[in-house]
């Protein structure tokens, strides 16, 4: 019955093994190393910063092509109404991107490899809200830009890709929602 | 010798254990993948909106290209994403494997698109789509088709029973249209 049992185990173990060591050949089949989530976070985040400094410059630069359509231009109701947008959206990305970082700083002092990974992956992909919202907002102003420089031919295309974005980014974040509840779920059981 | 034995199996069956349900389908990191393909789609629609400020009719072309082959990634990954919720829900976690990995390969699906690698037959499929979804000026069942006028919206069981039911409260009340007057003089 011992022996039975010792063979029972050492199956487990051989075939548990075997998944692991099949992952392992598969991570260094690729071309690339495979990234941790860490790694990832840290990565998302960099470009979430990237394009928030990019949104950053171009609301600047949107204050002063704001300045230069005239008052009674027909498109006027349309520009506050995409810089109500931009406004939105940039506030959503500078909260994200603080929270990305507030994650991150969190996984290098979790308790065990697990809480950390969880960490990262909230990091990860709040980083991507703050992408898609800085995206928006640039979005935005390359519609003031072309109100202001008379691009009537490029407007249709850019307020489809504004409201395309606009359903993307709410996208982004209701699946960061979505991260949280699952994993708030995984610890309240 | 015997407890030795069994210390062994355990030790050996829990370690086996572990490492077996580290492999289970994390559906935590699968919302995280779908969240980054829809921020890939964010990140076409802006490259669109530059081009479309630059006016050259070419780049327009390809970045209206790009972003639908994102956008049938993002579609794909949605369908996948559904796939794990009911394949947990019944407990088939190799189709809830299958569903996740899916979910990365539209991942990496869209990446490409976005650098502008685009399979032929993705690219067919989305023409294909977007013709059949061509206004064909009144036929049936297409999108932008004028609305029928003659068609009557509340001519369904549900609101009929719905306004029988109002009309119904209105007779219980006592009440007669010809109580009120047509017009306030």
């Amino acid at each position: 019955m011992t022996k039975y049992c010792l063979t029972v185990g050492l199956v487990v173990a051989v075939l548990a093994g075997s998944v692991t060591v099949h992952s392992t050949y598969a991570q260094a089949a690729d071309s690339k190393p495979a990234l941790t989530v860490a790694d990832q976070a840290q990565k998302a985040i960099s470009a979430a910063e990237v394009q928030v400094e990019k949104a950053r410059e171009a609301i600047a630069a949107g204050k002063e092509l704001i300045a230069q359509i005239p008052e009674d231009s027909p498109l006027m109701p349309d520009v506050a109404q995409v810089v109500e947008a931009a406004s939105a959206n940039w506030k959503i990305a500078i909260d994200s991107l603080k929270g990305a970082k507030e994650s991150s700083s969190k996984v290098a002092t979790a308790k065990n490899p697990s809480i950390a990974s969880d960490y990262a992956l909230l990091a990860k992909v709040n980083a991507g809200v703050a992408l898609s919202g800085a995206e928006v907002v640039q979005i935005a102003i390359t519609y003031v830009e072309a109100v202001q420089s008379n691009k009537a031919e490029s407007l249709d295309v850019i307020r489809t890709a504004l409201q395309d974005a606009l359903a993307s980014s709410s996208q982004v974040q209701f699946n960061y929602e979505r991260v949280k509840k699952l994993i708030a779920e995984k610890y309240s059981k | 010798m015997n407890k030795i034995y069994k210390n062994i199996l355990g030790l050996v069956c829990l370690s086996g254990l572990v490492v077996m349900s580290a492999s289970a389908v994390d559906q935590a990191a699968a919302a995280g993948d779908l969240a980054e393909i829809s921020a890939l789609s964010v990140m076409a629609k802006a490259n669109l909106s530059q081009a479309a400020l630059g006016g050259d009719v070419d780049a327009i072309a390809e970045a209206v290209k790009r972003s639908d082959a994102v956008d049938a990634s993002v579609n794909q990954a949605m369908q996948s994403y559904a796939d794990i919720v009911v394949a947990l829900r019944n407990g088939d976690e190799d189709a809830a494997q299958s569903a996740a990995d899916a979910i990365r390969a539209s991942l990496e699906k869209a990446m490409d698109a976005l650098n502008g690698v685009i399979p032929e037959q993705v690219a067919d499929a989305v023409n294909q789509w977007k013709d059949s979804k061509a206004n064909t000026a009144g036929g049936p069942g297409q999108p932008y088709d004028p609305p029928n006028m003659y068609d009557v919206p509340w001519n369904s069981q549900q609101m009929r029973a719905f306004y029988q039911s109002q009309f119904g409260n209105f007779w219980n009340a006592g009440l007669d249209p010809s109580d009120n007057e047509a017009t306030p003089e």
